[in-house]
């Protein structure tokens, strides 16, 4: 199998290279499972987490590991934003994510009780890897309508657009077809 | 708001008590966000793991920090047993589960590349609250499917009718609605 290296801090690995388009080759990360990857990265991503941080935001699945454990370095809580409605929800914040790459519409859901937590709070926004943006754009809005400022935008990783206004450890490119 | 008085691994929470059916309420036990939580369980969860331990696996979301956070502290790998079946999964291994809180059936998934952490392996199942034991059921049948041997349950919490067969750190009765 065809692999991509990056190096987070002293922990290399070497990502598997998928298709996720015709000729279309993405080396994948994923955090979740890797416990040294996730603490390279936090430890990296801590040193960009402004001071003034109230809470660290982040969404469902892969970047919850990450959260955890920047909110273990930093002492500052997290909040996780949903992917799905889920049953004791009430009165939630919905925001529809505009995604270009995969097409697929997709929603993401925020507690009320979780919302009443960022009112006037100032956010650090926390993810695993940022592609389009469209994911980011909204977590924002998501983080604006429950009345929280957003003072920093951090990722482990990011692939493609280099000009969205993140901190990020790692490029990961896509790669065109041999 | 009505709460329910908790002690996990020395940490004192008042969970809400929220309204889940016609005549159920469950206390609300959501660890994502709740790093000292998190912590502290899974030093607790590490005592009173067996020795033998090879592998954790865990269902997707909320335990997912839980399980690294035992992984980090035990050194045990941890495989996080997803909902959907990913694009990039190499030879996945599913099973369908009739999820309690939704009541709708849900999917087990185990990405190919992971199965190598399971297969003739003695592994623990790590969860946040065991109820019904539904997706536990589904996930041991999972896990022997591909061919690990499950050697414990463990979570923070046993829910409605106490288990002898989960290694938890307390237990959560069922309220009826006010």
């Amino acid at each position: 199998m065809e692999t991509y290296p990056i190096t987070v801090g002293k922990i290399t690995r070497h990502l598997p290279v998928v298709e996720t388009l015709p000729g279309v080759h993405i080396p994948l990360v994923e955090l979740m499972g890797d416990v040294e990857l996730v603490q390279a990265a936090a430890e990296a991503l801590v040193k960009h987490l402004p001071l003034e941080t109230d809470v660290i935001l982040t969404l469902e699945t892969s970047p919850i590991v990450l959260a955890h454990t920047l909110s273990a370095l930093s002492g500052k809580p997290y909040i996780v934003v949903r992917r799905k409605r889920r049953p004791y929800m009430q009165d939630p914040i919905i925001q529809e994510v505009e995604s270009l790459t995969l097409g697929v519409s997709e929603t993401l859901w925020l507690d009320s009780r979780m919302a009443e937590k960022l009112l006037g709070q100032k956010v650090a926004l926390v993810f695993d890897v940022v592609s389009s943006g469209g994911t980011m754009n909204a977590l924002e809005k998501v983080a604006k309508k429950a009345g929280a400022t957003v003072v920093a935008r951090l990722a482990a990783f990011h692939q493609g657009n280099s000009k969205l206004p993140i901190t990020s450890l790692t490029e990961i490119p896509i790669l065109q077809s041999a | 708001m009505r709460t329910h008085s908790v002690e996990i691994a020395g940490v004192h929470r008042e969970l809400p008590v929220v309204q889940v059916g016609l005549e159920v309420s469950v206390a609300l036990f959501n660890m994502l966000g709740d790093t000292q939580v998190v912590e502290a369980a899974a030093v607790a969860l590490a005592q009173a793991m067996p020795a033998d331990i090879e592998t954790l696996v865990t269902p997707e979301v909320k335990a997912v920090p839980l399980a690294h956070a035992l992984s980090r502290v035990s050194g045990k790998p941890y495989v996080v047993a997803r909902k959907t079946e990913k694009p990039y999964m190499i030879s996945p291994v599913s099973r369908t589960v009739i999820s309690i809180t939704t009541g709708k059936p849900q999917l087990l998934v185990l990405d190919g590349t992971d199965i190598t952490l399971i297969k003739g392996k003695k592994v623990a199942i790590v969860d946040d609250v065991v109820s019904t034991g539904s997706t536990l059921k589904g996930l041991s049948e999972l896990i022997e499917e591909v061919g690990g041997v499950v050697g414990a349950v463990m979570a923070v919490f046993t829910e409605g009718s106490p288990r002898q067969d989960v290694l938890a750190l307390g237990h959560l009765p069922l309220f009826k609605p006010e």
